[in-house]
């Protein structure tokens, strides 16, 4: 089967697992009372006499497969319906939220996997030496960190004592310069807007703002990787063709570099790859505490408030990250390692 | 790298001869040797010269004043408005309040003296807008006033905006304030949702002429200047309003119009006001108001004002702290601490809110409630009647610790109150008893309770709270005070409490019919408008938002609600308000606890802030200034 063939394929099996996804949550959301989801539609506490009224008016007191059927026949014309949380169709919203995610997301990875997969190496190849122990107990400290602890920690160091890297997205010149009509917004990402526009000053400013959010995701999330990678690793050290080719004299880099490595990337990949699309889907607590809001503040405000058609909305687009992200690492694989075939 | 730096270190010296060149193979054959590891440094090293430019370059950068954003005031109060159509807006209309304009408004910290904003002239009787009776009221309309959009501001575009609002009236929403006076009707619809007002009615409310509008009431109203000072009284462009999709105008459809799934003005604003709305930006947290330079009156101090909603405190504090916030108003008492004493922080405390928290008794908890154990009075649950005994009532309202309770849930920064509303509003009995806590007259009234059964056997109640809701914490220490003394009181009195997630609490309280919850441990109510009939129909009335299913309205209390609202004679309506808080206080429909006192933070590079206690977050952007 040819890689086009393989990916359509793919493609195909999605169709059943959003409707899956979607009716799983249809049900769920069911499990509440039509006045319990009324709530949403109460602009201030003291409309909540009115419950049984806006329920109504919402139509939430139909069966629920009449309810799905309505709400998929909208979908297939293309409205994902309207978010109250966001006061804005799903589908905006979702453009809207997740440029910021989107940017945090591409600024860390990079350096979620090089940190992750170098202090792995390291920890494997010095197993059971003081770096290893050294590097293994720093990426516990990192994995266990509470992330708004960190977060906060970050923020009132570098922010509050020193005041080089403070939170939101931009600062108060460059927000009301891209907001104003000189500005050309193309993909809603700052860095790459400011580029596109020639404002070097606008790239700066937003790099500087990306600083402490990425910093405490490497800190809190490198250390999954690392992990991983050090098993693979040491897995991968054990097999006879590295003890082949540390005997016929290769240099021990390049043993290590060339031929362990390589091997002991797969599981590695397959675990960066469903990281990234949880990173994609939302990083509450990062965006909450920096004041960054992404795709993942907005989806967790809307599941609070019940909010069904941006949860429902926001299922659909996390189901397709996921096939996405998993389609590329299968992809990845073949690549990795030429025995592995697809399909 | 190493080899980079020394090339360029003998460029620059221009020393270049062959013994250097011998000497940068030799580095970059030391530079090839070495591991990927090596390079992974060079990286970390690029990285941080990066960022250290970044830095250097924010550094050094000349402060240009010392006041941050000196055209721009930064405030967080308070979220996002849920919506900008005022027809919706009932909660968050500060955005609102500052881009449109009302015919009256207050004047400044006063609520109950007005100044005219649209209209010439505020009526009063003396000066014949109002007619004796107080049934009509004239408003001459300012000439020259344009809307944003260009458009002259017309006697008809204020009639078109009240009548568009009641046309409007969608569930839950604020036009009942409206119609009370106007129509007296609390809705457009009857309890079926059919259309119950006709056109005719609603057109003939509001009249204009070439210079004047003139309203029509069914019966006097009180309150009724200070309701068109708010959200529901501003003005619309009316031909701008039909080109978004509102109410055209016309009566032959206008049923169409009536109680829309969504508001047609959501996200959008034309107004008269000193300030013109530029941009909410939801993704980014941000909603943007900018000065008009073509405003009618005087135009406002700084250019532009900007909401920022961050949602997390700990870094809106920091924020503030920095200067990057201008003013975030009340802030949570974990917070109060860190801005004690900190200079550049202005901080005006004891401001007394028009608004209070009770616990309101249900005298009739639905049979099938998850609350009331057993359902019986044999110690395992309650009667669902159990409230409906007064002595019950007594014993908890004499085993309620209310000083006790005030500095420890508020620190003492609450006030205590005899009934269900504020002592800053009109007509509050400043001699009204109050019960105290007094655990020997609660066994006295509790031994009498069921003709003596209720001592005997005991009584176990669930008392739920909302997981999230507003003043959580404080109500959990209130029921937490209230169990302990009853267990006190009689070991066999057993009141537990449980969290519920909010909606389904919410659902309860509100929504069900008879409300299976036995006791709202927080009746929470800020005023819409500083009178004590937005309190009493509330809490006592049979259709009000605490009271319509717990049960203990009587037909006298609905009547003296009813002449206390539609007078204008104040002994009358002395006497109306004294009775009600005589009959609060004697029957013990609640357990009165505090009356709320709120904090203003900001930074004392703000100018001109005053407090007005009715909608104390509406304020004005335009009267404020930043400077020293």
């Amino acid at each position: 089967m040819g890689l086009g063939a393989y990916i359509a394929r793919r493609l195909l099996l999605f169709i059943p697992v959003l409707i899956g996804v979607t009716i799983l949550i249809f049900l769920i959301s069911m499990s509440f009372t039509p006045e319990q989801r009324a709530v949403l539609y109460a602009r201030s506490p003291k409309q909540l006499r009115s419950l049984r009224q806006l329920a109504q008016k919402y139509h939430l007191y139909d069966p629920i497969h009449i309810q799905y059927i309505n709400w998929l026949n909208n979908v297939l014309h293309g409205n994902l319906g309207w978010s109250i949380t966001a006061n804005m169709p799903v589908s905006q919203a979702i453009i809207e939220f997740f440029p910021a995610t989107l940017e945090l997301v591409l600024y860390s990875a990079p350096f979620i996997y090089i940190v992750g997969t170098r202090l792995g190496i390291i920890s494997a190849v010095k197993r059971d030496t003081a770096i290893d122990h050294g590097t293994r107990v720093l990426a516990i400290i990192g994995w266990a960190l509470p992330t708004f602890w960190s977060a906060i920690l970050l923020l009132s160091v570098f922010y509050g004592h020193l005041d080089l890297f403070p939170p939101g997205r931009l600062g108060e010149a460059a927000t009301r310069y891209v907001q104003s009509p000189k500005f050309t917004r193309y993909t809603g990402l700052n860095t790459i807007d400011a580029l596109l526009n020639g404002e070097i000053w606008i790239f700066l400013d937003a790099l500087r703002h990306l600083v402490l959010p990425v910093t405490n995701l490497v800190i809190v999330t490198s250390a999954l990787i690392m992990r991983v990678m050090r098993s693979s690793m040491l897995e991968t050290l054990s097999k006879a063709y590295i003890t082949m080719a540390r005997a016929k004299g290769l240099d021990e880099k390049e043993v290590i570099n060339k031929h362990a490595r390589r091997n002991a990337l797969i599981p590695v990949i397959t675990v960066t790859g469903s990281l990234f699309a949880t990173m994609i889907c939302g990083l509450v607590v990062t965006e909450s505490v920096f004041n960054y809001m992404g795709i993942g503040y907005w989806a967790a405000k809307a599941a609070v408030c019940l909010d069904i058609a941006a949860i429902l909305g926001f299922s659909l687009f996390v189901a397709i990250v996921f096939v996405v992200t998993n389609l590329i690492v299968d992809v990845l694989y073949a690549f990795l390692d030429p025995r592995i075939r697809l399909g | 790298m190493a080899q980079i730096l020394y090339t360029f270190t003998l460029l620059k010296n221009k020393r270049v001869n062959s013994k250097h060149i011998g000497k940068i193979r030799e580095i970059r054959m030391i530079w090839k040797s070495k591991s990927a590891i090596t390079k992974m440094q060079a990286l970390a090293i690029v990285i941080i010269i990066v960022v250290a430019a970044i830095a250097a370059y924010y550094l050094t950068r000349p402060t240009p004043t010392l006041i941050k954003n000196p055209d721009t005031i930064i405030t967080t109060v308070y979220g996002p408005p849920s919506t900008l159509d005022p027809a919706f807006a009932y909660d968050g209309i500060v955005q609102i309040m500052n881009v449109y304009e009302t015919l009256i408004f207050f004047d400044k910290e006063h609520i109950d003296r007005f100044r005219p904003v649209l209209a010439t002239e505020v009526p009063t009787i003396e000066n014949g807008l109002i007619s004796p009776d107080g049934l009509t009221y004239i408003f001459p309309i300012r000439k020259g006033v344009k809307f944003h959009n260009g458009n002259p501001l017309t006697p008809e575009d204020v009639e078109y905006s009240f009548e568009r609002m009641m046309v409007c009236d969608p569930d839950g929403g604020p036009v009942w304030m409206l119609l009370q006076p106007l129509l007296d009707r609390y809705c457009t619809r009857d309890e079926n949702g059919n259309i119950a007002v006709s056109a005719e009615e609603i057109d003939k409310a509001v009249e204009s002429n070439a210079t004047h509008v003139i309203f029509h009431l069914k019966k006097p109203y009180p309150a009724f200047l200070q309701i068109l000072s708010l959200s529901v009284g501003v003005i619309l462009d009316k031909e701008w309003c039909i080109e978004q999709g509102c109410w055209p105008g016309t009566w032959n459809n206008w049923t169409e119009y009536n109680n829309p799934s969504t508001p047609p003005l959501d996200t959008k604003m034309m107004g008269t006001g000193p300030f013109k709305f530029e941009k909410w930006d939801r993704s980014a947290g941000e909603f943007i108001i900018v000065r008009n330079e073509d405003y009618w009156g005087e135009p406002a101090k700084v250019k532009r004002v900007v909401w920022k909603f961050i949602p997390e405190w700990s870094t809106k504090i920091m924020m503030f702290l920095k200067g990057d916030i201008d003013i975030i108003a009340d802030v949570p008492k974990a917070y109060i601490q860190q801005l004690e004493g900190v200079e550049g922080i202005v901080c005006f405390k004891d401001l007394p809110l028009l608004a209070i928290i009770t616990m309101v008794f249900n005298f009739n908890i639905s049979s099938t409630s998850p609350y009331i154990g057993s359902g019986k009075l044999d110690g395992e649950g309650i009667p669902p009647n159990f409230f409906a005994d007064k002595y019950v009532r007594l014993g908890f309202a004499y085993s309620f610790p209310y000083e006790e309770y005030i500095q420890e849930a508020y620190l003492g920064e609450a006030k205590r109150i005899a009934t269900c509303i504020p002592d800053n509003i009109p007509f509050y009995n400043p001699e009204q008893e109050m019960y105290s806590l007094n655990l020997t007259k609660a066994e006295e009234c509790f031994r009498k309770a069921f003709n003596g059964e209720l001592w005997e056997k005991g009584f176990k109640v669930t008392v739920p709270y909302g997981i999230g809701m507003d003043y959580e914490e404080e109500t959990r220490i209130a029921l937490e005070m209230l169990a302990e003394n009853l267990r006190e009181v009689n070991p066999k009195f057993q009141l537990i409490i449980q969290g519920v997630e909010l909606t389904t609490y919410e659902a309860q309280l509100y929504g069900e019919d008879p409300s299976p919850v036995p006791l709202n441990a927080a009746a929470m109510w800020w005023a819409d408008f500083a009178d004590p009939d937005n309190f009493f129909s509330g809490f006592m009335g049979s259709a009000g938002m605490y009271s319509w299913n717990m049960y203990f309205s009587t037909p006298y209390i609905d009547e003296l609600l009813a002449n206390g609202s539609s007078t204008l004679d104040p002994e009358v309506r002395r006497e109306v308000y004294y009775e009600l808080q005589r009959i609060y206080h004697d029957e013990v429909l609640g357990i009165p606890l505090v009356q709320l006192i709120g904090r203003w933070y900001q930074r004392d590079w703000i100018k001109g802030w005053y407090f007005r206690p009715v909608w104390e977050e509406v304020v004005l952007y335009s009267e404020l200034e930043k400077g020293y």
